[in-house]
């Protein structure tokens, strides 16, 4: 009988531990691994509704080799939420607002990139910002998802996120995506939100290609080298 | 108490099992425009298949849940030989090539279009591949399916039947 009783406090103990440690983890900034570099770029990686996958985080290492120092961010493990696109829509912008602002602080050029559907979190954070906040920002945004509906036969609606005047965004958009067609409209939604947008078609990559199960030869290479895809790209772009 | 449960999980069961393919029945909705090429470079449309059932789906060579349904579309069309039904895949914006290293790979009876600027997949609203139209003989929009299913079997055939059915004569095996 004692034992029982034992065991139904270290339960309780257990529970109150997982909510104390859920609510903790939804105050205030969220929980990011981070990878110094000296240089004078900090990107600020945030990973997409399925998670953090290895090749992300090979990839922020070598970055972080290279100069450019990297936050990565796993949003749905940070907020403890199932791995779904909903799951994006419902964090708290101020939490990534507040991350953003933190970044700016330490001096250094902040490039946001986001995979699929973060990029509405961090839209929504963005657009929370002073406009000179804003201007100084950079977003890079992997196959960015940002509907609310995307039916057959039926016009797309898109999510609001918030006023981006000033922001420069460039979408990354894998050639081998049902999205791929769609990108004119998402680029349009993203102008007329006010943000500065430009885009690059990926050639003969499929979306999520670092973390596919049956990944095509040329997928996987891509994979191992998606810091230099990323550092040229924020070359190219020239965001500064 | 456990009979009961036994009931319900049965139910949920077979109930699950026949919405598994997700056929969303549509009121007789006039079609897009279809205006795509075969792979010898000949326009079509969908007034070349006036008068037939028509399986018009939407599919790209680097999406697996499309090449999973591929082989099924193919015994669908060998099922139902000598009746009026038409499968039409029109590939969502890809190159001739890419298109054509699949099909080396997989005969397919049933011809193949190319939509490779993607404005058929933009005119018709298809935002996930695969994505299927079943039209009646009229050319009218009556089901539309996302994601992929077994053509030869279950509720896809018998949506197709239902479609054939409408059809005087002809439609019968």
């Amino acid at each position: 009988m004692r034992d029982i009783g034992l065991r139904m406090h270290f339960f309780r103990f257990l529970l109150l531990s997982l909510w104390a440690a859920a609510f903790g983890a939804q105050a205030g900034l969220p929980d990011y691994q981070s990878f110094p570099a000296s240089g004078d770029r900090l990107v600020l990686w945030v990973a997409s509704e399925r998670g953090r996958a290895e090749p992300e985080l090979r990839a922020a290492q070598r970055l972080a080799e290279q100069g450019t120092e990297v936050w990565s961010l796993d949003l749905v493990n940070a907020y403890f939420l199932p791995q779904l696109p909903s799951s994006m829509d419902e964090l708290p912008p101020q939490d990534l607002a507040d991350w953003l602002r933190a970044a700016q602080a330490g001096g250094k050029r902040v490039v946001v990139y986001a995979v699929a559907r973060a990029a509405v979190p961090v839209l929504r954070a963005v657009a929370l910002l002073d406009p000179a906040q804003r201007n100084r920002l950079c977003v890079m945004l992997m196959y960015p998802n940002l509907y609310t509906a995307a039916e057959p036969l039926a016009e797309p609606d898109y999510l609001d996120v918030g006023k981006l005047s000033g922001l420069r965004v460039r979408v990354l958009q894998p050639r081998r995506s049902a999205a791929t067609p769609w990108l004119p409209g998402q680029l349009d939604r993203l102008a007329l939100h006010g943000a500065e947008v430009s885009s690059v078609i990926l050639e003969n990559l499929r979306e999520g290609y670092w973390a596919r199960e049956t990944p095509t030869e040329f997928e996987v290479a891509e994979s191992q080298r998606m810091d230099a895809m990323l550092l040229r790209e924020l070359n190219t772009w020239g965001c500064k | 108490m456990k009979r009961l449960l036994t009931v319900l999980a049965l139910g949920l069961l077979f109930n699950a099992g026949g919405q598994a393919a997700g056929f969303e029945a549509r009121e007789r909705l006039p079609a897009p425009e279809l205006r795509a090429s075969d792979l010898k470079g000949a326009s079509k449309t969908l007034a070349d298949y006036r008068g037939k059932v028509v399986v018009l789906n939407f599919w790209a060579s680097w999406c697996p849940p499309c090449l999973r349904e591929m082989p099924s579309l193919e015994r669908l069309r060998l099922k139902m030989a000598g009746r009026p039904l038409e499968i039409v895949a029109v590939d969502s914006a890809e190159t001739l090539e890419e298109v054509s290293a699949y099909l080396s790979r997989m005969k397919l009876g049933f011809p193949v279009l190319l939509d490779a600027d993607g404005s058929n997949t933009r005119r018709w609203k298809v935002f996930a591949l695969p994505t299927t139209f079943l039209l009646d003989a009229e050319g009218r929009i009556r089901y539309v399916l996302t994601g992929p299913t077994e053509w030869d079997e279950g509720e896809a055939l018998r949506v197709i039947e239902s479609l054939l059915a409408e059809l005087p004569q002809q439609g019968k095996p």
